[in-house]
């Protein structure tokens, strides 16, 4: 499912029109991102979490050349699925 | 900080900045993850643009081994949903840390950091971390450095102090009739003072001359003073004779014989000795040509006064103990008569 298959299906379910809720799904996207640079996280049940992670530095080897790399920190956006969700799959 | 928002908030908050109701913006967010979770179930992908990618993976069975008990057992195979985040999302998201990049770690650094950077770091990603988780291990560096050097310190102090054993060893010869001299030779009691006069300076000489570039100092003054001699030898032979005019009593030996030069160099060495230190190694440069004179031994005469007397330098000794046949140098009586040995380079 794209973008756009994505868009419509949510149009139609929430009766929207596709301009509204493209632009009240970037909307929503940049309030989670308010709250993900803040350090919140947003749970939501029968979804799961979205959150950011920090990744610690670390050294990475090239195994081919053997060459080792200081790989700085990071913040990632994570997602953990809920159970439920979980439970869904196979 | 690190509270957990819900759907009610996350609608709440939505509500205020999108412009829509409470009720219609909590429907909203509750079909958005809806249609998510169920797209993801249904078609394994769901692209949603500014957020990511949530896909449905799934992973085979593999095997596994229990780290307590060492069985084998087999994770059988699931699915998983993976998200990956939007490529400027995640860079926005990352702001706070973009300014870090990937570092080549040098080989030396490396080994300085081993393993443990990449299992026991705290939780401040800052490069001030490094460094104190590095300290320990370069103290452990400077402490091999140290041991290390203290080490090659011992052994060349050792390595000095065996070099100075042997050159002493060697050199004994030449210093010891020196310091034998200055004792007057009274404590000089052995019987075969002349085999070892003889045969000792033979072999110094000969050490001398092979070693001469491994142990440089105590080498050179016995060159200067064997090649002293030879060297006013030859520049002194043509014009001997106002050479030898200051000193009357040799004069009459250079008008006699050939040996002449030999005996200016005598001469020679007798003004330089109170400069040059002479050594041993003079006493085997010469050989006996004939009967100088014959001496008759007066009170408190020795045979180094005597080979001051005749030759200029003391250290021809020997050769008047050898000359006459001496077994020791306490048979020197008052009175008895000492031939004395002409003596010219070899």
């Amino acid at each position: 499912m794209n973008n756009k298959q994505f868009l419509t299906e949510l149009s139609g379910k929430c009766q929207m029109s596709a301009e509204s809720t493209a632009q009240q799904v970037q909307t929503l996207i940049g309030v989670m991102e308010d709250l993900w640079s803040k350090g919140d996280s947003v749970s939501l049940s029968g979804f799961g979490v979205l959150e950011v992670k920090k990744k610690n530095e670390r050294v990475s080897v090239n195994p081919t050349t053997g060459i080792r790399m200081l790989v700085p920190p990071k913040l990632v956006l994570t997602y953990k699925p809920s159970s439920l969700l979980k439970d869904k799959l196979k | 900080m690190n509270n957990k928002i819900n759907l009610s908030q996350l609608a709440e908050m939505l509500a205020q900045v999108g412009g829509m109701s409470k009720t219609a913006s909590e429907q909203f967010v509750k079909t958005f993850f809806d249609i998510i979770s169920q797209g993801v179930l249904s078609e394994g992908l769901v692209k949603v643009k500014g957020l990511g990618t949530f896909k449905l993976l799934q992973m085979e069975d593999r095997e596994s081994i229990n780290v307590n008990t060492g069985e084998r057992f087999t994770i059988e195979g699931h699915q998983k949903i993976s998200f990956t985040p939007d490529a400027e999302l995640k860079e926005r998201i990352n702001k706070p840390f973009s300014a870090f990049e990937t570092v080549v770690i040098s080989e030396e650094q490396a080994e300085q950091l081993g393993d443990d950077i990449e299992t026991s770091y705290s939780e401040d990603p800052t490069a001030d971390d490094v460094e104190p988780k590095v300290e320990p291990q370069v103290k452990d560096v400077t402490q091999k450095r140290i041991t290390r050097v203290f080490l090659k310190f011992i052994v060349w102090i050792l390595s000095i102090i065996l070099l100075l054993g042997i050159a002493g060893y060697l050199f004994w010869p030449v210093i010891g009739s020196q310091v034998m001299d200055i004792l007057n030779l009274k404590r000089f009691e052995k019987a075969d003072v002349t085999v070892t006069t003889r045969q000792n300076p033979v072999v110094t000489v000969k050490d001398i001359e092979s070693e001469n570039r491994v142990a440089e100092e105590p080498v050179k003054p016995v060159e200067e003073a064997v090649q002293q001699p030879e060297a006013t030898v030859q520049t002194v032979a043509p014009e001997s004779e106002p050479a030898v005019k200051p000193e009357p009593a040799v004069k009459e030996n250079v008008k006699q014989t050939k040996e002449n030069v030999q005996f200016v160099a005598l001469t020679k060495e007798d003004q330089a000795k109170s400069l040059a230190s002479f050594t041993e190694a003079d006493t085997v440069n010469y050989k006996v040509t004939g009967l100088l004179a014959v001496h008759t031994v007066q009170e408190g005469e020795t045979l180094t006064k005597l080979a001051l007397k005749y030759y200029g330098t003391k250290k021809l000794w020997p050769y008047l103990a050898l000359y006459n046949d001496m077994k020791s140098i306490n048979n020197m009586n008052t009175g008895c008569e000492i031939k004395i040995p002409k003596l010219a380079a070899k």
